[in-house]
């Protein structure tokens, strides 16, 4: 019991250090990269843009809307005993944007975006792609993490923004359409109280969640080992170590701006 | 034996071992490989050919020994430098590793975009020649994933010699073939070393392929090197492990089974 819980602290640490060091490889290659005219491809950063923002649309304004409707309902039923049903559209609007909508996408993104990176990723190194790139003196990080990092870094707050609007659409429907809120006054009331502040606080932790997927689904699919088993065990431990890195990490993002009055 | 070979040293591997968990995987080896030859590697599985591949690609380093290529000790050297001398082998790996997201011609072109600053017209043309050297025109715009195993070998073979090397190590260029397949793989090996005066390195179990194209062949067991001969030195060897190998014979020194175990001792009899 003591060895298993010691191996454990340990492959701890030494996955920690893992992505610490992959974390400087991509931020080596995105700043120094151009300096050696040795860059990630555009056409690559695009296509993956592409697959992890475009093709995740869909996906997080289902996700967003239904929580935006849930969201209503469940506020309405407490604040109608107060006679105060009209504070459901503030409410919804600020929780979505300082919270539900980057941690839901995010989530969303981690199932789908990461999962996949971890699994292309693994199924190139056990199929001794990777290798193959290494002897043609092609750095496997600056030509497949780079473009994955950055395609995330920039499309999750996309997303966000998406899931924003998506989520007080769906609290709009809930408010205008079964509380009998008149829907002019459900929007004003919605942005009333809604400050920039709200928005970019989501945003910045959003940014903050597109690194954490990006490292760990390729630092979990370029250590794949053991064949096929090895490529689900690594698409299966990038979502579920993304999940809770990025709870964690709103947890600790939360506090800041709490205690920071950010 | 080929007209091209000099005496010029390539590759030179000086007491390598390497361990893995503690066991020695490579114990103490030595040879030369000179430039134009064809020297072919052969073993059971696990004697630690592959593993000699690695690390004559630098992809894994010796724990012991120098190898050096034309006179650098890639075993000594930072990444960078190590991806210079890179720049000038081609590998063709036993699954081919072809990169499966880009067609045929993409992954032939994939170390000419790296590493050339050449127009995209030029490439193109590069790569029809090279596909053409390897009997492949056509399939340029198919995918890995739709095109056959001997195919699949033979890209991997036009994109290990895009940048012109002067080295290509070949990882079991037949293994998975049939015998047809393989006979064109073995002609492509000995034309290409002809044609463009390439150094080859083949790790191979395949006896056939052995004796088609080898200018010399090292026996490995165990992680050393029982012997380095011609194909005729090889073939007439009185030593055990080369006997047995060469004729897969189930009896003798190459031992299959880890240990021999009673069972009654075992279940406790």
């Amino acid at each position: 019991m003591v060895t298993r819980v010691g191996r454990f602290i340990l492959d701890i640490f030494k996955g920690a250090k893992g992505i610490g060091s992959l974390f400087i490889q991509i931020v080596y290659w995105i700043v120094f990269g151009p300096f050696k005219k040795k860059t990630a491809k555009l056409e690559s950063i695009f296509y993956q843009m592409g697959f992890a923002g475009l093709r995740s649309i869909v996906i997080v304004f289902f996700v967003a809307i239904f929580t935006g409707i849930v969201l209503a309902m469940q506020s309405a039923y407490q604040l109608e005993k107060m006679g105060a049903v009209i504070y459901v559209a503030s409410l919804v609007s600020i929780s979505l944007c300082r919270e539900l909508s980057p941690v839901l996408t995010a989530l969303v993104v981690a199932g789908r975006v990461g999962s996949a990176i971890a699994a292309e990723l693994g199924t190139m190194k056990v199929t001794e792609q990777i290798e193959a790139l290494e002897t043609m003196a092609i750095n496997p990080i600056r030509f497949l993490a780079v473009p994955r990092f950055l395609a995330l870094f920039f499309m999750l707050p996309c997303l966000t923004v998406v899931g924003n609007i998506s989520g007080i659409m769906g609290g709009f429907i809930v408010g205008s359409g079964s509380l009998n809120i008149n829907p002019y006054l459900y929007m004003q009331t919605s942005f009333k109280y809604l400050e920039l502040k709200d928005v970019y606080t989501g945003l910045l932790k959003s940014f903050v969640f597109a690194m954490i997927i990006a490292l760990i689904a390729c630092f979990e699919g370029l250590n794949t080992t053991k064949g096929a088993e090895g490529v689900g065990r690594s698409t299966t431990r990038s979502v579920v170590i993304s999940f809770i890195l990025i709870i964690l990490a709103d947890c600790f993002l939360t506090a800041i701006f709490y205690f920071s009055n950010i | 034996m080929s007209q091209n070979i000099s005496k010029e040293k390539v590759i030179s591997l000086k007491g390598v071992s390497k361990f893995f968990d503690g066991r020695k995987i490579i114990d103490n080896v030595n040879f030369d490989i000179y430039s134009g030859e064809t020297f072919v590697i052969m073993g059971c599985s696990g004697s630690g050919k592959s593993t000699l591949l690695r690390l004559m690609t630098g992809i894994i380093k010796p724990d012991e020994g120098n190898i050096f290529i034309r006179g650098k000790d890639i075993s000594r050297i930072d990444i960078e430098e190590l991806d210079q001398i890179r720049k000038s082998f081609g590998m063709l790996f036993q699954y081919s590793a072809l990169l499966d997201s880009l067609t045929v011609d993409e992954n032939v072109a994939l170390p000419l975009r790296e590493h050339t600053k050449l127009d995209e017209n030029i490439i193109r043309i590069i790569v029809k020649m090279k596909l053409s050297l390897v009997g492949l025109r056509g399939f340029e715009s198919y995918y890995p994933s739709k095109i056959s195993g001997g195919m699949r070998k033979r890209v991997g073979l036009a994109r290990a010699i895009a940048l012109d090397p002067y080295v290509v190590f070949y990882d079991e260029p037949t293994s998975g073939l049939d015998p047809v397949v393989g006979g064109v793989i073995d002609k492509l090996i000995k034309d290409l070393s002809a044609k463009l005066l390439i150094t080859s390195v083949v790790v191979t179990h395949d006896m056939q392929s052995v004796f088609r194209i080898a200018d010399r062949v090292a026996m490995v067991h165990q992680g050393s090197i029982v012997k380095v001969g011609t194909p005729e030195e090889i073939k007439n060897s009185d030593n055990e492990y080369i006997k047995q190998f060469i004729n897969g014979l189930p009896e003798g020194p190459i031992d299959f089974f880890t240990e021999d175990v009673d069972l009654f001792e075992e279940f406790g009899k």
